[in-house]
């Protein structure tokens, strides 16, 4: 069990191409982070590099107390399951759980109580004569995780552990590593492109893009402040809408600020709800052209001629059981709505391509984002 | 199943037959022949023993120092096919997994050496293991002075089997090697293996099935081998069999009889180790080509 420290860590490979940039992050003891972003966005360059397995161009990363800069990856007391499981296929599962601790000349009877124990947490007792060959996807990431675990490492590494799983034993096993890191009391370092996985697994999510740190911050922080476009575009299914909007301020002696904030879309006048308008005031900011994003559950269909609403007709509709998708174009856009569906009934709101349709945007959750920088106006 | 497939089934059958038979002839030939006097092979190459006699074999044995040949075939075989297979494995792994410029220019050199032909570089080589002397060749105005280094005995013919082993094999293990997950080793430096370890623990065990191919090629080639120990063995206590075989032949007569004895009793011995190591070497080709 530890903390980790990283001060302005960085990559540079021989090319010189920089795949990560300053990258300074505290994780507290006992943390489940998850580092999350899309392909080459540094995520698994950072945990290898907490491995050991990658050299640190710049910068510092301490283990605990320790400066680990040159240390080599055996002597960092880490724990790491590898995406494609890495299990020593010449070696059946009780051996590939005992190496590590074996080459520790850890005592025979210690290591076979371990080893029995981890694979009676992973319920994987009755395969430990077996070989890798002979276990299914799901086997061999339990064993992977199982070798980690007889360890009792200070820190767990797990790089995309669950990308080779089919969708069902992928949401299992979720919850089984959820289960685990409760249990272990171990802190956790999880890299994944999965928003989903990211969402429910972490304690805090680091969001990366082309090897900067875009967010770091709870779930519940990244999804509803996104710190930037890329953020809010990322996290959440389907994707959050965004649109080219203004935001207007007008002076109103109604209003405790002074001033009243709206949002013009289409010609359309959105007022902000009250938080908005609160933040906004206390940072005094101005008018000016934002790209305001708005979630697909938070897009209304009502009665056409309803006052500030959008006319649109139907492209798609997607029914997908608990909920239907109903994709529209607006100002040559795709916008994705969002609709409970929750019964039977609700086949009335099953939509045919062609339908003509009324939306609203309402104010409960929107979030406006600078124009040129693309940063969240909430965080100016 | 028609006539027409019937047909082409035995004619597989007849074909197949054939080949085998092509193939075995010469050592039928072999085997009857040594069960013959010098007159029956001169009167009838071909037909069966008359009379029947078992001399040869006790002569042979005899003649050509069997049992001490057998010693020498035995361990430089082994040595050299042990030492090349742990010089080529570990080299290989290195010059695939650092890739420097110095790594590359090494493997390239090594697949080079495999063009030279042996002849090429025989009677140069055997000066300077010969001689004890220091050598000096003048090239223009530059002069290259070699220490001989004196090893024309068995040691020294090891020494020249891993020289001429080796690039086979690093070319052998360098293509296997490069299929072997990295993660593997990342895995075990991670789970406390030095480097030296994390070769000998997770590499070379999963290498086993080149490691048989790369075996058997060089068991073959070292057992079968005349030219090489020919040049170096100077002393007739070191000799091979096959050396021993030369024996049997002379400038002017040539005893058959007990040659073609001699000769089954130097095959015998790679026989018998490829029918007792059969399954296993085809399971390591087998394993090496589906990996």
């Amino acid at each position: 069990m530890a903390s980790l420290s990283f001060k302005n860590v960085k990559k540079v490979y021989d090319g010189g191409v920089v795949a990560v940039h300053d990258f300074n992050l505290e994780i507290a003891d006992k943390e489940f982070i998850v580092l999350v972003g899309p392909s080459g966005c540094g995520k698994s360059t950072t945990l290898r590099m907490v491995a050991g397995l990658e050299s640190i161009s710049g910068g510092e990363l301490y283990i605990g107390d320790k400066l680990v800069n040159d240390v080599a990856p055996k002597d960092r007391d880490i724990a790491m399951v590898f995406q494609n499981y890495a299990l020593y296929p010449h070696m059946t599962v009780y051996n590939n759980m005992a190496f590590a601790i074996k080459l520790r000349k850890v005592p025979r009877d210690e290591v076979d109580r371990r080893v029995r124990e981890a694979a009676k947490i992973l319920g994987i007792t009755e395969y430990l004569q077996r070989k890798p060959k002979a276990l299914s996807g799901g086997q061999r990431q339990r064993v992977a995780i199982g070798r980690a675990i007889v360890r009792d490492p200070k820190v767990f590494l797990l790089d995309e552990p669950l990308s080779n799983l089919d969708a069902k034993l992928r949401a299992q096993t979720r919850t089984e590593i959820s289960k685990l890191h409760q249990r272990l009391g171990t802190t956790f370092i999880y890299v994944t492109h999965d928003q989903v996985e990211a969402m429910t697994l972490g304690d805090r999510i680091v969001i990366m893009k082309d090897g900067y740190v875009q967010q770091v911050g709870t779930p519940i922080e990244v999804f509803h402040f996104p710190y930037n476009i890329f953020v809010a575009g990322f996290i959440g299914t389907p994707q959050m809408n965004f649109f080219d909007a203004k935001l207007i301020k007008e002076t109103s002696k109604l209003s405790k600020n002074g001033s009243e904030y709206y949002v013009e879309l289409l010609g359309k006048k959105i007022k902000l709800n009250d938080k908005l308008q609160e933040v906004y005031s206390k940072k005094n900011i101005s008018e000016m052209p934002v790209t305001l994003g708005i979630r697909a559950e938070n897009i209304e269909i009502v009665p056409q001629g309803t006052p500030s609403s959008i006319d649109t007709t139907v492209d798609v509709s997607e029914m997908l059981g608990n909920e239907v998708h109903v994709h529209v174009t607006i100002n040559d856009k795709d916008v994705a709505i969002r609709l409970p569906a929750l019964d039977a009934e609700a086949e009335s709101i099953s939509y045919k391509p062609g339908d003509k349709i009324s939306l609203l945007l309402t104010n409960k959750a929107l979030h406006l984002f600078d124009k040129e920088s693309e940063v969240n106006l909430y965080y100016k | 199943m028609t006539g027409e497939n019937k047909f082409f089934k035995y004619l597989k059958i007849g074909i197949g037959f054939f080949v085998a038979l092509l193939f075995l002839m010469p050592i039928f030939i072999l085997v009857m022949d040594s069960f013959k006097n010098q007159k029956g092979i001169l009167t009838d190459v071909l037909g069966w023993p008359n009379p029947f006699i078992f001399d040869n074999y006790p002569k042979a044995i005899e003649k050509m120092n069997f049992f001490n040949s057998l010693w020498n075939s035995v361990w430089i075989t082994v040595v050299s096919t042990g030492l090349i297979v742990l010089f080529a494995s570990m080299a290989a792994w290195v010059l695939v997994r650092y890739k420097t410029k110095m790594s590359k220019f090494m493997f390239i050199l090594f697949s080079v050496a495999l063009l030279i032909p042996f002849q090429c570089v025989m009677l140069p080589l055997m000066s300077v293991m010969g001689s004890r002397e220091v050598m000096s060749f003048t090239l223009g105005e530059y002069t290259i002075s070699l220490n001989g280094l004196n090893i024309l005995n068995p040691g020294g013919l090891v020494f020249a089997y891993i020289g001429f082993g080796s690039s086979m094999a690093i070319m052998l293990y360098h293509g296997f090697i490069k299929s072997v997950p990295e993660e593997l080793e990342e895995a075990a430096m991670i789970d406390g293996c030095s480097m030296f370890k994390t070769f000998w623990k997770i590499v070379f065990p999963l290498l086993s099935p080149i490691t048989t191919t790369v075996a058997i090629l060089q068991i073959m080639w070292i057992w079968n081998d005349y030219l090489l120990p020919s040049l170096v063995l100077k002393n007739q206590s070191w000799y091979t069999l096959p050396l021993q075989t030369s024996k049997f032949f002379s400038t002017f007569t040539s005893s058959w009889d007990v040659a073609t004895a001699a000769l089954i009793l130097t095959m015998l011995p790679v026989i018998i180790f490829y029918i007792v190591a059969q399954k296993k070497i085809i399971k390591g080709v087998v394993d090496g080509a589906i990996k």
